[in-house]
């Protein structure tokens, strides 16, 4: 763009210079971002995935083959995964909020330093924990070995029902810290009057807890459960120690990892499939908290 | 009985590095049934720390606190019986004003759902607010969510009532209706009640008695008139009182008090209450120095107008000390308040006439009253005949 043509007011030719590069950039950046979705879309659709260039819709017919044979395979792992995100997301949720709370609101001896572990909790990565909480699973509290016969006598409980137990309570644990922290922010805005009138007024610590801060607590609930719901649903380390890779047992993470992969071929456009119809109920919750998710981050 | 007995009652505060922060220091105030006592003090005082003392929201260092005759210093806030109102009224804002208001009753006693209702309609009958039942805080203007958390104090109907500054947030006109109205509605329920303010006037207006305190310390406490005129040391006297009382440093020389512009004449009277002190603060009220423009009386004295304030019932006259005929910016300023109807303009000369009987003497090392005004003149309004 020569300088002559670009006038005082940033006009080129009549056309503001700025508003071209911003919507640009921004046209760019979604590109950039929905690419591999739109090109995943496209490749589940192919009959043959490498008739055309990977993001262009195929020139032959289209088909739906692949998500109803993606869907016979991840099935069963769909179903136990919501069984393990759903109370895992909800338990950590409140667990945190309660400690929070504990550590926020309420006044007592020590507890900065219990509030440093909390936070020191967070960069905990989970692959250094891996080996000692599969080996407590495996070896000191192996709960389908301890429950197994109450899961003989009743319909619909399985052994392995308590694998994913097992998960729950390490999602929930390892979740705690952040949950926490996310928690703390919110509740430390809280105005310590009212709290005090709540006192006042006869409350206990933990009435206190159960009629104002949990209702005052929606905003932050939407938050933490989204990015909750997201770190479960997508995890695929404890899935896989934990649980394992059983035909009935495994979860819809470690079913995708395995999905497609055959001897003779690698099935991209099932593989695609898989991966788009794993990744809708997280993108379903979004959908639907994301309004009180950004109202929970603004404040 | 709920007599509120403050016995010594200390709080420090030790801070993470070690530092010790006496914030109350030996506090000792009986606070008599159905009585308004007013905690007044500048800010960072002790007052709201004493306050909270009293609601069991800080931890008592050392001393007592009574109510009736048990001693409630562990006691839980919610087993003391005390209502308390803050200034920043702190609804519950998910709560409607219903919801609000009967959450006292629900948490603290076994009273059946109807019972709370009745007790809730007639305390928002009392405070004006029944059609605003069911609206929640945020839905309110700031007098009327400061008329719920009134509303919900008295509905707990407790022994005691704490204030803590209710009304700071309010604007001024709204301030001084609010003021005769909590006092009204504490003479009619006659429950003990502490008010902590920084407001001298809602101090004097309201008060049964006043309490001041000044850096952790009591200071005095008594009732408005007495702390007015019979101030107990220099503290009080500068605090109560609006334009504050005007001091001056004198020394004592034979039967002169000689201060830097001025020099007074005594009585052998006065002189007694002295005593062997030789350095002073002269204290005169605003009110109780008149202006004329003309006199050589040995309590009158030349000074120039230097800036008037008008209020329309009253004028405030700043005043210097005439020397040389001209005041110049380094001279003391004074303050006197004369009628409104009377006019005085700036930079006129005028006479002005400082009687003994109203002039306060303090000891200028301790700040200790050594003389107060006599109250002889005072005249009582009779009986209509």
């Amino acid at each position: 763009m020569s300088t002559e043509t670009v006038a005082d007011d940033g006009t080129a030719f009549g056309i503001d210079v700025e508003r071209v590069a911003l919507y640009g950039t921004l046209v760019g950046l979604i590109v950039f971002y929905l690419l591999p979705i739109e090109t995943g879309l496209m490749t589940s659709l192919k009959v043959g995935p490498y008739s055309s260039a990977p993001f262009l819709p195929t020139l032959e017919a289209s088909t739906t083959e692949n998500y109803a044979r993606a869907f016979d395979a991840l099935s069963s792992g769909l179903v136990n995964s919501f069984i393990l995100t759903i109370p895992a997301t909800v338990l950590s949720a409140l667990v945190g909020s309660m400690a929070a709370y504990g550590l926020t609101n309420v006044d007592w001896k020590g507890q900065v330093g219990v509030l440093a572990l909390f936070i020191a909790g967070i960069f905990i990565p989970y692959q250094a924990v891996l080996i000692p909480v599969s080996n407590f699973w495996a070896s000191i509290v192996p709960l389908n070995v301890w429950f197994g016969p109450i899961a003989e006598i009743t319909p619909g409980l399985e052994g392995y029902h308590f694998d994913i137990f097992e998960l729950v309570i390490t999602h929930v644990a390892y979740g705690l810290p952040i949950c926490t922290l996310l928690f703390r922010t919110f509740y430390k805005d809280l105005s310590d009057e009212m709290m005090e009138a709540a006192r006042l007024d006869g409350a206990s610590i933990a009435k206190v807890y159960r009629r104002i801060v949990l209702p005052l607590s929606g905003p932050m609930f939407a938050v933490v459960l989204i990015y909750q719901f997201t770190q479960i649903w997508n995890d695929l380390l404890f899935a896989l120690v934990i649980v394992g890779t059983g035909e009935k047992e495994m979860l819809v993470m470690v079913a995708l990892a395995r999905l497609g992969n055959t001897l003779s071929d690698v099935g991209v456009g099932l593989q695609m499939a898989g991966a788009l119809l794993t990744a809708l109920p997280t993108l379903l919750v979004y959908v639907f908290f994301g309004e009180q998710f950004a109202e929970g981050i603004s404040t | 009985m709920a007599e509120l007995a403050l016995d010594n009652v200390t709080k420090v505060f030790v801070e993470d590095d070690g530092n010790q922060i006496v914030a109350v220091d030996e506090v000792s105030v009986d606070i008599h049934d159905g009585e308004f006592l007013v905690l007044v003090g500048p800010s960072g005082c002790g007052k709201s720390t004493t306050l909270r003392m009293i609601a069991g929201l800080e931890s008592i260092t050392d001393g007592e606190i009574r109510l009736g005759d048990r001693v409630i210093n562990d006691k839980e806030p919610k087993e003391r019986n005390i209502a308390m109102v803050f200034q920043s009224y702190a609804l519950y804002p998910h709560m409607t004003v219903q919801e609000n208001m009967s959450f006292g009753l629900e948490e603290s006693t076994e009273m059946p759902d109807d019972e709370i209702d009745e007790r809730v309609s007639s305390s928002a009958a009392m405070m004006g607010i029944e059609p605003l039942l069911d609206r929640k805080p945020s839905e309110l203007s700031g007098g009327q969510q400061q008329r719920v958390a009134l509303g919900r104090a008295i509905v707990r109907d407790p022994e005691v009532f704490l204030m803590d500054e209710p009304l700071s947030n309010l604007d001024a006109k709204l301030r001084s209706r609010m003021r005769t109205e909590l006092q009204r509605i504490q003479e009619d329920l006659g429950v003990t009640t502490v008010y902590v303010t920084h407001d001298q006037t809602e101090a004097m207006t309201m008060s049964d008695r006043i309490a001041v305190l000044d850096d952790g310390r009591l200071q005095q406490a008594g009732t408005p008139l007495e702390c007015y005129h019979e101030p107990a040391n220099e503290f009080v006297a500068g605090f109560i009182g609006d334009p504050s009382m005007n001091f001056f440093d004198v020394e004592v020389q034979g039967n002169q008090l000689r201060a830097e512009n001025f020099t007074y004449q005594l009585s052998d009277e006065t002189l007694e209450m002295i005593g062997d002190r030789t350095e002073l603060r002269f204290g005169i009220r605003p009110e109780d120095v008149t202006l004329s423009n003309s006199g050589s009386d040995v309590h009158e004295f030349d000074t120039v107008v230097d800036v008037v304030e008008p209020m329309g019932d009253e004028n405030s006259v700043y005043l210097t000390f005439d020397s040389e005929g001209n005041a110049g910016e380094d001279e003391a300023t004074f303050v006197v308040t004369v009628g409104g109807m009377q006019k005085v303009e700036s930079g006129q000369p005028v006479v002005a006439h400082i009687p003994e009987d109203a002039i306060h003497l303090f000891d200028a090392k301790t700040g200790e009253a050594v003389k107060n005004r006599s109250l002889e003149n005072v005249e009582a309004l009779g009986s209509r005949v």
